[in-house]
């Protein structure tokens, strides 16, 4: 008899749900369908930490990047068909590379106390994931080395993200900070070195600990860094966040979907509307919308413009780190080109929320490929002389090459993605293994590194802007003509042309953009490439017009678990080379 | 070896340079003093010494490891070498031959010590881990550019 | 409406024809004043900036010290890392609550002369985030003199704000030494700049057109 899970599967059944049945049983797993077609298969605490160990370990080919390790508060949801009741859900996305695929495991749990066994002997990625569960849903995770809160202050009473908490500062006391207060406050920050069982002195020597605190030019952001020193050589490193941390996940919940995309642009702040992206195509695979080619081929476009801003400033901030200053004076030259090119288009600089739900805000403009051209012309002169300037530097190769160097085995056992991945020798960029909004019809190539050192990140990086040129050289040849937007009822908002003429689409026009746009329910997790690593957004609808839940995968989390591995044992100048090659923005960390 | 006549020390100009730094130091410390306003408005964090914004994590004083030590210590050897020599250089002409082959026998002495402490690694900083990572090899990968070592 | 109050004869601060106290306040405040222009006007001109940033604006105000808009050409020429050694605090981005104790023992850090510029609407009043973990506003815990509004504002924006500092500070009233003069400093009122600019802005009538680049 065939069992109940292969049958549930909706169309094909995917060979590891089939190795999943087999090793573990029928009755371990409850199948659900999802609007993004990711196998999602639900299953009980006892069996967690050996499902996930077999998937990390013991099958060919496996499952080893921890892609996302979230919860979900189910308590007031209404749509849950087939689905285990329960009023928590911590959800389990993982990733294979050389299968290409995801697996998304759920777990549900009690509303009395709910815990759930750790991961971390498994899978050490999911150390920082388990606390922000911790953190913002009070799930417990039995057996975690240091359970603490992660984004939010010590002080802080109450779990933000479960749906009893409230959302807004004006729903709350008005926030007052006496020197009690602060005090108070500063004490709770205070960096105990035996919490994280670090020792004060060794045999001869005391060790010194020092705080490369949020306040620090070389942290890019409000970041802190515990460091225990024996002179200068760095003996432990506890990176602590959260000071960042601006809701992005609860606003989400407040906002339409469609007023929700300033936040998106907010979240990598120099990415702008590429972080637009993974959001309205999670929305359009659950609403359903196909988008135009001309509205891809426009999304593309921006998205290359702004990830060649971003490397642009990841560019310079490397090299002022590790000691020159010129350099990122004239980087920022180009990055005023390329945002004069964006402003003309978009009509803001940093934050232009341009894409929409269904294509993008407006059409270009006449004469939008004049300044685009001409930088095409400029940029790899430049990027010639950057190379001669910083790349091929001594100095720069000296503090660089060996730095914070790590395999690619490593770098997938803690969840890194993006340029630091690729400089370890692994050639993959989700826009060319799973190719969305258009990518399949350009032509680009994906740069490669070796030692998967800070040289090699910022090399890939470097690469990666000439890439992005020829693909913006691409779109501005071949752009198509046709609609910016697609015709469809949740396109919000709808063509304004077509709004001025048909009373219909008034109707729905004043009610997407006042009300919002009904999403049917359903869930959808959409990746993209974005300038640090893979960014997803894991939507969950309701029915509604304000998403149940917004899940933000951001890649610089787990980047910023791996610095204590990368810089053991290494001085604290390695470690500012190494902290400006990540490439991390706090806004990403925190969202 | 002939005698020479020392001169007589005169000391009115050092008396009067001496004074002028007293009251130079003296004017700057108490017209800092005096100028701008007293911080009147001090809190309990004003006088904490900075840590990036955070209450500092641990005390200044503890422990240093011994090879600060070993630094300091070289640095005063080789520096009192480098007195001595000053101060042969300066009658290098009254002490003539043999005190020219004594000055060379003390820095050989000296230099010996130089080469047996850096032949032990006493003057190497780097941690274990830097000295795996200074073994990677120069960066020399496909990339469309090959990145020459220009001097800059 | 005017406010009258009462005040004793006999302790009137004034200083009264004939007395000795008239001409010594006379030469103080002639030789005085002019020594007080001479520093407001080297206070004004060199304000050092503090280097700090919480959030986007921070990349806006990095841009304003980069070579296009330059900021160095008012005088900000050098950021200091260190609270000691700054004039001016940007409070450049979202306040959050775990970072609020900090920013005001940063605030605490700083030494006098200081002044505050809070930029982008999130510092202003919260902004877009009337979230659980946001401050709304910095000037829930810290005195601002200059606000720049936008979301990023543009680096001129930011320029335009560090100028109207330096017009206030142009005109504040600090003691030269606290051997003269009262303690406590007199800072001119804060004027609203849409006000002043609502004239010129009501006469134009001709807009770009946003879908024709030329």
């Amino acid at each position: 008899m065939e069992n109940a899970v292969l049958h549930a599967a909706a169309g094909e059944v995917p060979t590891i749900v089939r190795s999943l049945v087999q090793r573990f049983g029928d009755h371990a797993f409850v199948p659900q369908v999802t609007a993004d077609g990711i196998p999602t298969l639900w299953l009980e605490p006892r069996f967690l930490q050996a499902v996930i160990r077999y998937l990390r370990q013991e099958i060919e080919r496996p499952y080893s990047l921890l892609f996302d390790l979230t919860a979900i508060d189910e308590r007031v949801r209404w749509h849950r068909d087939g689905q285990p009741d329960g009023a928590f859900t911590v959800v389990y996305h993982l990733l294979s590379l050389e299968r290409n695929e995801d697996l998304r495991l759920k777990v549900s749990l009690p509303e009395n106390e709910p815990s759930l066994p750790t991961i971390t002997p498994v899978c050490p990625a999911a150390n920082w994931y388990e606390r922000e569960v911790w953190d913002m849903f009070g799930i417990r995770f039995e057996g975690h080395p240091n359970l603490r809160r992660i984004l939010m202050p010590p002080t802080w009473q109450g779990h933000p993200l479960r749906k009893d908490h409230p959302a807004r500062a004006t729903e709350m006391e008005p926030f007052r900070l006496p020197e009690e207060v602060q005090e108070r406050e500063q004490e709770a920050l205070r960096f105990v070195p035996e919490e994280w069982g670090m020792q004060r002195q060794s045999e001869d020597t005391d060790f010194l600990f020092l705080n490369l605190g949020p306040n620090h030019p070389s942290v890019h952001g409000v970041f802190r860094i515990a460091l225990q020193l024996d002179g200068e050589e760095i003996v432990d490193a506890v990176p602590d966040i959260g000071y960042h941390h601006r809701g992005a996940e609860k606003m989400g919940e407040r906002q339409s979907w469609h007023t929700y995309i300033p936040y998106t642009d907010r979240v990598d702040y120099l990415g702008g509307s590429l972080n637009n992206l993974p959001y309205v195509m999670a929305v359009e695979k659950l609403a359903g919308i196909e988008v135009p080619e001309r509205a891809q081929v426009i999304r593309v476009m921006i998205s290359e413009l702004y990830r060649i801003a971003s490397h642009l400033l990841f560019y310079g901030t490397f090299a002022q780190d590790v000691g020159q200053m010129s350099p990122i004076f004239y980087m920022f030259i180009d990055r005023e080109k390329v945002f004069e090119i964006i402003e003309s288009i978009t009509g803001a600089r940093m934050h232009s929320s341009f894409f929409r739900i269904g294509g993008v805000a407006m059409d270009l403009p006449e004469g939008w490929d004049h300044r685009i051209r001409e930088f095409i012309a400029y940029f790899p002169r430049r990027l010639d002389e950057y190379d001669r300037m910083v790349m091929a530097n001594k100095l720069i190769q000296r503090r660089t090459c060996g730095v914070g160097a790590y395999t690619t085995a490593e770098a997938i056992e803690w969840g890194v993605t993006g340029a630091g991945l690729r400089a370890t020798g692994l050639a993959w960029d989700y826009r060319k293994a799973r190719p969305y909004s258009g990518y399949q019809n350009f032509e680009f190539d994906i740069p490669v590194g070796r030692n998967g050192d800070c040289y090699d990140r910022c090399a890939v990086r470097v690469e990666e802007m000439r890439q992005s040129l020829r693909i913006i050289e691409q779109c501005v040849e071949h752009m198509p003509e046709g609609p910016y937007k697609a015709y469809h009822p949740l396109t919000t908002p709808p063509p304004k042309e077509r709004t001025m003429h048909d009373i219909e689409t008034l109707i729905q026009h004043f009610l997407n953009v006042s009300w919002g746009p009904v999403i049917p329910a359903g869930e959808a997790c959409m990746t993209v490439e974005a300038t640090k690593g893979l960014n997803a957004y894991y939507l969950i609808s309701d029915g509604g017009t304000m998403s149940y839940r917004t899940r933000i995968r951001t890649p610089s989390f787990p980047h910023l678990q791996m610095i204590p591995v990368m810089s053991r044992g290494m001085m604290i100048a390695d470690l500012i080379a190494i902290l400006a090659s990540i490439d991390f923005v706090m806004a990403d960390v925190d969202r | 070896m002939s005698s020479v006549d020392v001169p007589s020390p005169n000391l009115g100009p050092l008396v009067l340079y001496f004074a002028l730094v007293l009251l130079v130091v003296g004017i700057m410390l108490g017209a800092s003093y005096l100028l701008g306003e007293h911080r009147t408005r001090r809190t309990w964090a004003t006088d904490l010494p900075f840590e990036s914004g955070i209450v500092p994590a641990g005390t200044p004083l503890i422990r240093f490891s011994v090879r600060f030590y070993l630094v300091a210590i070289f640095f005063v050897i080789f520096d009192v070498e480098t007195v001595f020599i000053f101060a042969w250089a300066i009658a290098f002409r009254e002490s003539g031959w043999p005190g020219y082959i004594e000055i060379l026998i003390f820095i050989a002495i000296l230099i010996a010590a130089l080469v047996y402490l850096w032949g032990i690694g006493a003057l190497d900083w780097q941690t274990p881990r830097q000295r795996a990572a200074a073994k990677i090899a120069w960066p020399d990968f496909p990339l469309r550019t090959t990145y020459r070592q220009t001097d800059t | 409406m005017k406010r009258w109050t009462l005040s004793r004869a006999g302790q009137d601060p004034a200083p009264q024809p004939g007395q000795p106290t008239y001409q010594e306040a006379i030469r103080r405040n002639f030789l005085f004043a002019r020594l007080d222009d001479l520093v407001r006007w080297g206070r004004k001109n060199s304000i050092w900036p503090f280097n700090f940033g919480l959030s986007c604006c921070y990349v806006e105000m990095a841009t304003a010290f980069t070579s296009r808009f330059d900021i160095a050409r008012f005088g900000s020429e050098v950021i200091r890392a260190s609270p000691r050694q700054a004039d001016l605090m940007v409070i450049s981005g979202t306040v959050f609550r775990k970072m609020a104790p900090v920013v005001k023992q940063l605030y605490d850090q700083l030494l006098e002369p200081k002044w505050i510029i809070s930029m982008g609407s999130c510092a202003n009043s919260g902004g877009m985030y009337d979230i659980y973990s946001v401050v709304q506003g910095v000037d829930k815990f810290l005195p601002v003199d200059v606000y720049v509004p936008g979301c990023p504002p543009r680096p001129e924006a930011l320029l335009e704000g560090l100028l109207l500092l330096q017009e206030a500070v142009g005109k504040e009233k600090r003691p030269l030494s606290w051997v003269i003069g009262p303690e406590g400093i007199e800072k001119p009122p804060p004027i609203s700049r849409r006000d002043a600019k609502l004239p010129e802005r009501s006469r134009a009538t001709e807009l770009r057109d946003p879908f024709r680049l030329e």
